[in-house]
C-alpha cells in the first residue's frame, strides 16, 4: 500500500495533535507559540504537498494528482494568511486562545482530504472535518452575542447541507452500485440511460456543495455569518473551505458525472447566473463592509461557477485561476478589515473608511487595488480571472451566461467604487489604530500579488492547466 | 410464516431469561434485605432529578458537558468491534491504524482532562 | 439474515428514509420554537441517509455502505456535541434558545 500518498495530511494532523498537547500542558499562555508552530506546520505541509507522489491509495479512497496539489496549496495559503491575521486580532480582542490555530489546522486538513477525495466516503468525511472545525471557529468569540449567533446559524444550515449531501451520496451509491469515482464513471458511461434515482442523488450533492460555496439560492447564511464571526475566521471561510468545496464540485462533476453533463449543466448555469446577479444587487444597500464582502463573495462564486458550467477543460482552468485570484484579493481585503480599529475597538461600517486615503495612504492604496481587482479592471488579477471564465463560457456556447456576467460586473462596480470614493473623497475622520506589522504585511503582500498578477499569470496558469487536464482523463 | 416465528424463538428465550434475572434480583433483595428508608436515601441520586416529576425543567449545564464528552468517546468505541473481529485478516497495517486512532482519542482525553472538563467542582 | 426481512425488498426502506428526510427538512424550516428541535431534525436527516446506505449495501451485497454508516454515526455524534456546545454558548449570551430570538443580524 502506498501510504506516502497522504503524507502531507498525516504530517499536518499529527502536528495538530502535538500542538494541542503542547498547548494544553503549558502553564503560561501558549497562544503565540502555538500560532507560530501551526504556521510552520502549514509551510512544512506545503513543501510535502509539492513533493507528494501521484497515484491512488488506501483502497482507492484517496488520490494524489496535479489537481489535488493545486487545491491543497491554495487552501494551505488561505489558512496561513487567515492565521497571520488572527494572531493580532485575537490578542487585541482578548480571545487569544491556543485552540484557535489548532482548529484552523484541522479544518485545513479537512479541505485537503476533500481535494484528494476519490470516493464519496472521503468526500463526506473531509467535508465534515472541515465544517465541524469552522462551526466552532465562528462561535469562537464566545462572549459576544453576534459571534455565538453566527456559529449557531452556520451550524444549523451547514449541517442541513451536509445532511442533504449525505442523502444524495446514499442515492448515488444505491443506484450506481459504487462509491468510487472511477467506478461511477465506468457505470455511468456504460449505461445508455441514467436512472432517475441517480439524477436525484446528483442534484442533492450539488445542493449540498452549493450551500458550502454559498451560491444562490443557498446563500441565506452567508451575510449573517460573515458579519457575526470574527474577521480572521471570515477571511478563512471565504477562502479555503470554498476552494475545497469547488475542488469537490469540479472533481465530481467533471469526473464521475462528466458523461451526464447535460443533466447538471443547466442547473449549474442557473445557479451561476443567480449568484452573480444577486451578489451584485443585494450588496448595493449595505453599510457594513463585512456584509458587503459577504455579498461580494456570493457574486464571485457565481463567476467561478461559470467555468464549471462550461464543462470544458478551458472552463475548469478558468475556474481554478479565478479561485486563486479570489483567494488572494479576499485575504488582502480582510487584512484591511482587521486593521479597521479605533480606540481599541473594531469598526465595520463602510463610512468608517472615510479619509483613509490621507490618514493611511498605504492601507488605502491596498484596499483600492483589491476593490478595482474585484471589479475586474486590467491589469489587476481579477481581470484575468474574469477574462478566462468569460471566454471559456463563450467557447462552450453559453452567451447568455456571459452577458449576465458582464451586466452584474457593471452593477458590482458601483459598490466597489463607492468604497474607493469613501476612502479618497469623503471628509477624514479619526485615524485607525496603528495596525500590527503582521496585518500590514498581509495587506501589502496581497496588494502586490493582486497588482502584479500579470507576472504570476504564467506559472499559475500552467499549474491550473495541468490540474484541469487531470479532470478530463 | 412459521419459519419466521421459529427464527425469533431465541429472542423469546432471551426475554424470558432477562425477566427471570431481573425478577430474581429485585425479589431477592426485597426478601433478604433490611428495609430502613429515610429521607436522604429516598431522594434522587445520580442525575439529581426526581423520577416522577415534570420533565421540562431547567437543569445544570454541566450535565450537558458530561453528556457531550460521553457521546464522543462512546461512539468511537463502535470502531473497535469490527476491528477486533477482523484483526486476523487486516495485518499489521490494520492493527497500527487502530493504535493511531486510539492515540488521537488519547490526545482528546488529555485535552479535556487538563482543561478541567472532567472536574465537577 | 432473517428470511422475513429479505422478503421486504428495497422499496419500504427507501420510503421510510424519504419520509425521515422530509420530516427533518420540515422540522428545520417550519419550526419556530426551539433550537434543540432543529438539532433533532438534523439527526433525522442524517438518519435518513444512513438507512438508505444500509439498505442499499444489503441489497447490493457491497459492504462499503455499512462501513460508511459507521463513519456517519461518529460524525453525527461529533456534530451533535458541537451543536450542543454552540447552543450552550448562545444561551449564555442571549438567555434564550427560541428560534424567533436568533435575529441579531438582519438585512
Amino acid at each position: 500500500m502506498n501510504w506516502t500518498l497522504a503524507l502531507p495530511e498525516i504530517v499536518l494532523s499529527v502536528s495538530g495533535l502535538a500542538i494541542l498537547v503542547f498547548g494544553v500542558l503549558q502553564r503560561r499562555d501558549p497562544t503565540q507559540v502555538c500560532s507560530l508552530l501551526t504556521l510552520a506546520a502549514f509551510v512544512l505541509t506545503g513543501v510535502l504537498v509539492l513533493l507528494a507522489p501521484d497515484g491512488i491509495g488506501y483502497n482507492s479512497v484517496f488520490v494524489g494528482d496535479d489537481f489535488a496539489r493545486y487545491m491543497k496549496i491554495l487552501s494551505l495559503a488561505g489558512a496561513a494568511l487567515s492565521l497571520i491575521l488572527s494572531m493580532d486580532y485575537n490578542r487585541r480582542e482578548g480571545i487569544g486562545r491556543f485552540e484557535f490555530p489548532v482548529l484552523l489546522l484541522f479544518s485545513t486538513v479537512g479541505t485537503m482530504v476533500m481535494a484528494s477525495s476519490e470516493n464519496l466516503m472521503t468526500l463526506y468525511i473531509g467535508l465534515e472535518l472541515q465544517s465541524l472545525a469552522i462551526y466552532i471557529l465562528c462561535a469562537f468569540d464566545r462572549d459576544r452575542l453576534g459571534s455565538a449567533e453566527a456559529g449557531l446559524k452556520y451550524f444549523v444550515l451547514g449541517s442541513l447541507a451536509s445532511g442533504l449531501l449525505l442523502y444524495g451520496v446514499s442515492l448515488v451509491f444505491g443506484f450506481a452500485g459504487t462509491m468510487e469515482y472511477r467506478g461511477l464513471q465506468a457505470a455511468l458511461s456504460a449505461s445508455a440511460e441514467i436512472p432517475t434515482g441517480l439524477v436525484i442523488g446528483i442534484v442533492f450533492i450539488i445542493v449540498g456543495l452549493a450551500f458550502k460555496v454559498s451560491a444562490v439560492p443557498f446563500h441565506m447564511w452567508t451575510p449573517d455569518v460573515y458579519q457575526g464571526a470574527p474577521p480572521p475566521v471570515t477571511s478563512f471561510m471565504a477562502g479555503a473551505p470554498k476552494i475545497a468545496a469547488f475542488a469537490l464540485l469540479l472533481r465530481v462533476m467533471a469526473g464521475p458525472f462528466g458523461t451526464a453533463s447535460h443533466q447538471w449543466q443547466l442547473l449549474i448555469e442557473l445557479i451561476s447566473m443567480a449568484s452573480m446577479l444577486f451578489g451584485a444587487l443585494a450588496a448595493i444597500p449595505q453599510t457594513s463592509i463585512k456584509r458587503l464582502m459577504a455579498y461580494s463573495s456570493i457574486g464571485h462564486m457565481g463567476y467561478a461557477l461559470m467555468g464549471l458550467a462550461a464543462a470544458t477543460p478551458a472552463g475548469m482552468r478558468g475556474t481554478l485561476i479565478y479561485l486563486a485570484v479570489y483567494l488572494f484579493m479576499n485575504a488582502g481585503t480582510f487584512a484591511v478589515i482587521v486593521a479597521m480599529r479605533r480606540r481599541g475597538r473594531p469598526v465595520e461600517r463602510i463610512a468608517d473608511l472615510a479619509g483613509l486615503g490621507r490618514t493611511d495612504p498605504g492601507l488605502a492604496l491596498a484596499m483600492a487595488i483589491f476593490m478595482f481587482s474585484m471589479i475586474g479592471v486590467p491589469p489587476l488579477s481579477g481581470f484575468f480571472g474574469k477574462l478566462l471564465v468569460f471566454s471559456a463560457a463563450l467557447q462552450a456556447g453559453l452567451p447568455v451566461l456571459v452577458v449576465v456576467g458582464i451586466v452584474s460586473s457593471v452593477i458590482g462596480a458601483y459598490y466597489y467604487l463607492r468604497v474607493v470614493k469613501v476612502m479618497y473623497f469623503d471628509v477624514a475622520t479619526a485615524a485607525f489604530d496603528r495596525p500590527a506589522a503582521s496585518v500590514s504585511l498581509v495587506s501589502a503582500g496581497m496588494g502586490l500579488v493582486t497588482g502584479l498578477f500579470i507576472l504570476l499569470l504564467g506559472p499559475v496558469s500552467s499549474a491550473a492547466q495541468a490540474a484541469a487536464a487531470v479532470l478530463f482523463r | 410464516m412459521h419459519v419466521v416465528l421459529a427464527d425469533y424463538f431465541p429472542v423469546l428465550v432471551f426475554v424470558v431469561i432477562a425477566f427471570g434475572i431481573a425478577g430474581a434480583m429485585l425479589g431477592g433483595s426485597l426478601l433478604a434485605g433490611q428495609q430502613k428508608p429515610y429521607a436522604e436515601k429516598l431522594s434522587a441520586y445520580e442525575c439529581g432529578f426526581d423520577a416522577f416529576d415534570d420533565a421540562r425543567r431547567r437543569f445544570d449545564v454541566r450535565f450537558y458537558l458530561v453528556s457531550i464528552l460521553f457521546i464522543i468517546f462512546d461512539l468511537e468505541v463502535a470502531f473497535l468491534f469490527p476491528w477486533a473481529v477482523a484483526l486476523g485478516r487486516i495485518g499489521l497495517f490494520g492493527f497500527l491504524s487502530m493504535l493511531a486512532f486510539l492515540g488521537v482519542l488519547t490526545v482528546g482525553f488529555i485535552y479535556e482532562w487538563r482543561k478541567g472538563a472532567l472536574d465537577w467542582e | 439474515m432473517l428470511p422475513g426481512i429479505a422478503n421486504v425488498g428495497l422499496g419500504p426502506y427507501l420510503t421510510v428514509s424519504a419520509a425521515l428526510l422530509v420530516l427533518g427538512v420540515f422540522g428545520i424550516f417550519l419550526n419556530r420554537k426551539n433550537v434543540i428541535t432543529i438539532m433533532m431534525s438534523i439527526e433525522l436527516i442524517l438518519l435518513a441517509g444512513e438507512i438508505n446506505l444500509v439498505a442499499f449495501s444489503s441489497a447490493l451485497g457491497d459492504l462499503s455502505g455499512q462501513v460508511f454508516t459507521l463513519f456517519v454515526l461518529t460524525v453525527a455524534a461529533a456534530e451533535a456535541a458541537i451543536g450542543l456546545a454552540i447552543v450552550t454558548v448562545y444561551f449564555r449570551n442571549r438567555g434564550s434558545i427560541q428560534v424567533e430570538d436568533v435575529t441579531l443580524m438582519k438585512g
